[in-house]
């Protein structure tokens, strides 16, 4: 026990029916050697973390990461990172198989990083998803460019000022290279016919969701050309004047773990506030992206649905966040501090409602799918 | 109801008084066989009369110049007396062809107007363009349009859903196809405006459209790349022709629709056989995109205008010897290309293509098409310099200077000249005050002026405004300091929108301008530019620290925050150390009285200090850099401190 205190981590052994039930689910046999299973304690409406946290504990590449880096840094600075890695490695190193933890610390420290998520309000998951993603990116960078300015100064016994050999904020840092990947949008100006593209960097794709669609459609939709004219012409610089141009979004570089946000909250200007769309969407348990650009680096990979945020409820600001992941070829749904095996087949459930009537539903939120290449 | 009118901004061109050749793309060629003239339409927004006349050396006659932005189309009717041209500027004009001057202005349509269609036989014109509306004129009720009577009505071809990017009409009248990013060709009957039918089949834009005298046949070039004749009576494709490699922009078609001679992206004019595609030719490799073919007098050659200033006359073919025996190649190389050299050229100018605005924010210096880099005057409205081909980074390099003053114009270089814009949006174009002795417009040290302000009243120099009064009784006429250029075209125009009205600098005077000025001037520039009131000036906050390295027990610790203009020297701020803090140790003096003292411009100066200049008892410190006492503090915050928050400089006491 006093170990876990030192971790700021509460333990809560649930006696009972259910851990026993789902290591009876699953099977003493099958149980995966050195997997656990457990599930974590809210803390008044911070399911929203609980649901994000639980799927990407179960991205692989993006465990095995966060594990690394909690063995290399024994101690420093108390960051989100390290309390993110303090917690992994606990749920990690459980003697239990299944069970619940308490992650204390983590919220604790996140309700410090950030204003808006320093209340008991709802939360909506993938603000949280986007915000912890890029703020651990910065944290590695940060301390990137803090131990190379150290490694200068020893080696020079003074401090130097920047200059071109460092910082080297232009290399990928381990998120880069787990969830980045790269748009490039076209623009074909409708008088010169010229095409000018750009890259940007992207952590996750956000698309919009369509009534009785499927992923790949939205994807499509994501890259349909779109035409700028009015007052929002395109600036030709072939032409020097504005003119009406194409534009069109499509994947250059396909990440590894490529994360999908559906864009379920829909502001209506007649309500005055954001409304659920729970259109049904199909998505499939493997995933290739049709979306690419003509030059794109790898467009062949082939994903493989690995974790989903759920969102349950009707609206941004009310309802719950659960989250399924597939583990060792089992699927697990995890709703805060209970863990419970489900059937592939129950997935389904989750692409969302056919009639517009029904206001609450259990929808796919955030879809996290793995490339096959990187589970080796 | 309810929308609120967009911002007045006023705008002007730096250009020569008279301006002989194109500076930019030629969108558009009609021919006047009759009289032996071309007219062009520019993409400078002048429309050029040219002589055909055989061996001229200069064949230029004279410039329509009323478009503010690029003239896209134009056609010729009534016999030559009239010609009507679609910009741009989102208005169609009538003009007096012969005069060359303009009749009335259509503001009918709501974005760019793209293109046009005539109807010989009806004096009937069409125009369409951006705002996806098609509008039918008649001729001759647009010529007897007059100040008074200046309602038109007109029938408007309803249904299109995209961007319309070409249109043809039948010599009768009884056809009328457009062409859009939709990828159909919609037909409809103009008699009646009813919709006929949609043709669909083409992958891209569709740019250039014939029809055929009896409306039967219709020939349209995509940006597909691919040339498509179409039976209207069978409303089918009849043939893909396949000649070009890149997008098709313009077609001509012979006078009894045996062949079609086209041209594009790829800058190769090719005829064809139209019932025999196989049989086709090139007449002639451009040095740029074309957009625009027209026949000569003779119908022996062809005017190709191109994206690029020149127009060229190039020969045609026989039509009798496009068969495949002759020129049986289908790769294209020099040597199968008809014509190596045209028969006429008419010489366009280079576009600006490139500008920096230098740190004075008064000079800018551009290249053009040619590699010329220039050097202009915006706050008189002329070129300084033309320093030829040199190196355009090094001139801007060489006319650095470490003066920080506020941006208080756009430039635009849509027609490939300078047009410059002066608005109060996110560049608010009062809000450079300056030093006039600095601008070189005085020797007298303390005078002070707004560069946004001096230009607008040389602008409006010449407009005879009820109010241009001073308090003494007089006419009180521009600034006292310089006048922009007669020629100097003015505009008026909504921000990024619709143009209100145009005329030049010299005309303001006239009855009429008069009176459409009075209409169209926002009160804000009639507030500077007439009644001379003085814009705001601009303050800046900062904190005045004395240096650590001279701090003793009796300095105030407390930041002192102060407020003064934003051009005042660091020999002020001196100044108001000298007196405030150092000398009379007056304890009222300090803090915000004293920032009153240095920012009233000419400055209570130090009348009884009598020994020492300032500069030379006070030195200033700005991120532990010392100042020059001529260096201004806008300039200090930008280059020294590079930031807009808690602005702070440091005095060290040098004499007491």
């Amino acid at each position: 026990m006093s170990i876990c205190q030192d971790l700021g981590l509460n333990f809560q052994q649930r006696m009972g029916a259910n851990i026993s039930q789902l290591e009876r689910d699953i099977g003493s046999e099958q149980f995966p050697p050195n997997e656990h299973y457990f599930g974590l304690v809210n803390f008044g409406n911070t399911c929203y973390s609980n649901s994000v946290l639980q799927a990407l504990y179960f991205c692989r590449p993006f465990r095995e990461k966060v594990l690394e880096y909690k063995a290399k840094n024994k101690r420093t600075k108390e960051t989100l990172l390290t309390c993110l890695a303090d917690l992994f490695y606990s749920i990690a190193t459980q003697k239990k198989k299944v069970g619940s933890i308490a992650p204390k610390k983590f919220i604790a420290r996140l309700r410090k990083e950030k204003e808006e998520f320093d209340n008991y309000m709802q939360q909506d998951a993938h603000e949280f998803l986007n915000f912890l993603i890029n703020h651990i990116n910065e944290i590695i960078l940060a301390e990137r460019n803090q131990s190379t300015l150290k490694l200068q100064k020893n080696v020079s016994g003074e401090s130097v000022t920047c200059n071109g050999t460092l910082p080297h904020s232009s290399e990928p840092t381990w998120v880069h290279e787990i969830f980045q990947g790269t748009l490039t949008s076209e623009t074909r100006c409708l008088n010169c016919e010229t095409v000018s593209s750009k890259d940007e960097h992207f952590f996750d794709l956000q698309v919009d969701v369509g009534q009785n669609t499927s992923i790949t459609h939205c994807l499509k939709c994501f890259s349909d050309t779109e035409t700028l004219c009015n007052d929002n012409k395109f600036k030709c610089d072939n032409c020097s004047s504005y003119q009406e141009a194409q534009k069109r979004m499509r994947v250059k570089k396909l990440p590894l773990i490529l994360a999908l946000h559906l864009k379920r909250f829909k502001y209506m200007e007649q309500y005055n506030r954001h409304i659920k769309v729970s259109h049904r969407v199909v998505f499939p348990l493997e995933l290739r992206l049709f979306n690419t650009s003509d030059d794109a680096v790898n467009p062949d990979r082939l994903y493989d649905l690995v974790a989903v945020v759920v969102h349950c409820g009707s609206g941004p600001n009310r309802g719950h966040y659960i989250s399924i992941v597939k583990s060792h070829g089992f699927w697990l749904l995890f709703d805060d501090d209970m863990v419970d095996k489900i059937d592939a087949s129950a997935i389904e459930d989750f692409y969302g409602l056919t009639s517009d009537i029904q206001k609450s539903s259990e929808t796919g939120y955030i879809l996290f799918y793995q490339s096959r290449d990187a589970s080796c | 109801m309810g929308t609120m009118r967009k911002k007045t901004q006023v705008s002007f061109v730096i250009r020569d008084e008279e301006e002989r050749q194109h500076k930019n793309g030629v969108s558009s060629l009609q021919l006047d066989a009759a009289q032996g003239r071309l007219y062009s339409a520019g993409r400078d927004g002048i429309i050029r009369v040219w002589s055909t006349a055989n061996g001229l050396q200069d064949r230029y006659i004279q410039s329509m110049e009323h478009h503010t932005d690029w003239v896209n189309d134009i056609v010729l009717c009534c016999g030559g007396k009239n010609l009507i041209s679609a910009s741009s500027d989102t208005t169609v004009k009538v003009w007096n062809a012969p005069k060359g001057f303009c009749m009335s202005t259509l503001r009918t349509h709501k974005d760019y107007v793209r293109t046009l269609a005539y109807a010989k036989d009806k004096e009937q014109v069409a125009s369409a363009g951006l705002d996806r509306a098609i509008f039918l004129w008649d001729v001759n009720t647009l010529t007897a349009l007059t100040a008074s009577n200046n309602t038109v009505t007109t029938s408007s071809l309803v249904g299109n859903k995209e961007s319309i990017y070409s249109l043809a009409m039948n010599p009768p009248g009884t056809i009328l196809v457009s062409g859009s990013t939709e990828k159909v060709l919609r037909v409809w009957d103009p008699r009646n405006c009813s919709r006929l039918m949609k043709l669909r089949g083409h992958a891209d834009n569709v740019k250039a459209l014939v029809v055929s005298k009896d409306g039967t046949q219709c020939v349209s070039g995509s940006s597909d790349g691919t040339i498509k004749l179409w039976s209207l009576s069978q409303q089918r494709c009849v043939s893909t022709i396949r000649v070009h490699t890149e997008a098709v922009w313009a077609l001509l078609a012979t006078e009894n629709f045996t062949h079609i001679i086209s041209g594009g992206r790829d800058r190769l004019v090719i005829i064809t056989e139209l019932r025999n595609p196989d049989n086709f030719l090139i007449v002639c490799e451009e040095t740029a995109p074309i957009l625009k073919l027209c026949f000569t007098a003779d119908q022996q050659g062809i005017w190709v205008s191109t994206s690029e200033s020149d127009i060229r006359c190039w020969k045609l073919p026989p039509l009798n010897s496009l068969n495949a025996d002759m020129y049986n190649q289908s790769t294209y190389n020099t040597n199968n290309v008809f014509q190596l050299q045209p028969i006429h050229h008419i010489p366009g100018g280079p576009a600006i293509k490139h500008y920096t605005v230098l740190n004075d924010k008064r000079h800018i210096i551009t290249k053009d098409t040619a590699n010329n880099v220039a050097v202009y005057d915006v706050l008189k409205a002329c070129k300084i310099e033309d320093l030829g081909e040199v190196n355009y980074e090094e001139e801007i390099k060489k006319r650095f200077k470490m003066i920080y003053v506020p941006n208080w114009f756009n430039v635009d270089l849509k027609t490939g000249m300078l047009t410059i814009h002066l608005g109060q949006d996110e560049t608010d174009c009062l809000s450079a005050w300056v030093s006039a002795k600095e601008a070189g417009l005085t020797s007298e040290i303390d005078q002070k002026v707004n560069f946004g302000a001096l230009l607008l009243q040389a602008l409006l120099e010449h407009w005879n405004h009820v109010n241009r009064v001073n308090e003494s009784g007089q006419k009180v006429m521009g600034n006292s300091f310089f006048s922009v250029p007669l020629h100097t075209p003015l505009i008026f125009s909504e921000v990024g929108g619709r143009t209100l009205y145009r005329l030049q600098v010299g005309d303001a005077g006239g009855e009429t301008e008069g009176n459409l000025l009075n209409e169209t001037v926002p009160p804000w520039v009639v507030d500077v530019a007439i009644e001379m009131s003085a814009p705001k000036l601009n303050k800046l906050p900062f904190y005045l620290l004395s240096h650590s390295s001279c701090q003793s027990k009796q300095d105030r610790q407390k930041k002192d925050r102060l407020v003064a203009n934003d051009f005042i020297q660091c020999r002020k701020v001196a100044e108001h150390v000298v007196e405030k803090i150092v000398g009379g140790g007056d304890a009222n003096g300090a803090g915000a009285g004293a920032g009153a003292g240095a920012g009233s411009g000419k400055g209570s100066a130090n009348e009884d200090s009598g020994n020492d200049a300032p500069e030379e008892r006070v030195e200033l410190l700005c991120c532990d850099q010392v100042l020059d006492p001529n260096m201004d503090l806008r300039t200090v915050r930008h280059f020294i401190w590079k930031s807009n928050v808690e602005f702070t400089l440091h005095y060290r006491i040098l004499k007491q």
